[in-house]
């Protein structure tokens, strides 16, 4: 098991400096440094938003089911909500 | 079978409305489908931009009308403000509904036509999808949104027409604002980096 790790340890540093070899990295050649920034914000950019809609999604999703369970499942007319008490829903 | 005090048949699971409709569920995915489809597209631009050589706009074609545009996003972020406004018209059944909701198509519909005037204007200063890359990219950005601006209008007239038969539930309705206000939503960032 701890040579399997540290297997994958070597195979993924391995891969990293195969990159540099293989000029994978498309904006390390530019010599615009305007260019390296842009595709550095433009990473930044395409990593975050889709994480920010899942997670507002995930938000959004389990303030509106708690919103949901805590309002009433039909219409109950005035004189049973008054018989319920004080701690029934609604109140 | 007797029913107990809160009217709920014994045995029989209440129904309840869904957390989600369908319509609004499938609204969101279209919708998150686009925001990173016109991520990429922001994001090419903003590499061809930072790459070109002798500064952006390129020397030698035609300055995009910055001013002119700036009215028209407002013309578009106000026809936004006014299918909120309609939506909570709507909620309360006013009758102001169809009202806002027609300012909203006649400003979506004004901005289609401007949009397609100050078209008419650049290609005849020479803009060009093949002009060069200032060219390409602001007609593939432009032109893009405003394939969905015309979409989102349609839609649109679709429930105004629904509304005005009476016909017009939340759910049909709901989509359609999601739509819209994507639409208006991510004009002005295209405004930000393409015109600005």
């Amino acid at each position: 098991m701890r040579f399997a790790r540290a297997g994958v340890a070597a195979v993924m540093v391995a891969v990293a400096w195969a990159a540099d070899f293989a000029y994978a990295c498309p904006s390390c050649a530019s010599p615009l440094e305007e260019n390296r920034q842009a595709f550095v914000d433009t990473t930044v950019f395409l990593t975050v938003v889709p994480l920010m809609m899942m997670g507002g999604f995930i938000w959004w999703l389990r303030r509106r089911m708690r919103a949901m369970d805590d309002a009433l499942e039909i219409a109950m007319p005035e004189n049973l909500l008054r018989d319920a008490g004080p701690f029934s829903k609604g109140r | 079978m007797p029913d107990d005090a809160l009217g709920r048949a014994h045995g029989v699971p209440a129904r309840r409305e869904p957390v989600l409709p369908n319509g609004v569920l499938g609204m969101l995915l279209f919708v998150a489908t686009e925001i990173m489809f016109f991520s990429g597209l922001i994001s090419a631009f903003v590499i061809g931009k930072s790459n070109a050589i002798g500064g952006w706009p390129p020397p030698g074609q035609p300055r995009l009308p910055v001013e002119e545009t700036a009215l028209n996003t407002a013309a578009l972020l106000a026809s936004g403000v006014a299918l909120y406004f309609a939506n909570r018209a709507f909620k309360v059944g006013a009758p102001t509904t169809k009202r806002l909701l027609l300012l909203s198509i006649a400003l979506g519909g004004f901005f289609v036509l401007f949009q397609g005037a100050e078209w008419v204007a650049l290609i005849g200063e020479g803009l060009t999808l093949t002009s060069g890359q200032l060219g390409g990219f602001f007609y593939l950005l432009v032109g893009t949104h405003a394939i969905h601006v015309v979409a989102g209008f349609i839609i649109l007239l679709y429930t105004y027409r629904k509304l005005s038969h009476d016909d017009l539930d939340r759910f049909t309705f709901w989509p359609a604002q999601i739509f819209w206000y994507f639409v208006v939503g991510v004009w002005p960032i295209l405004y930000w980096q393409v015109y600005l």
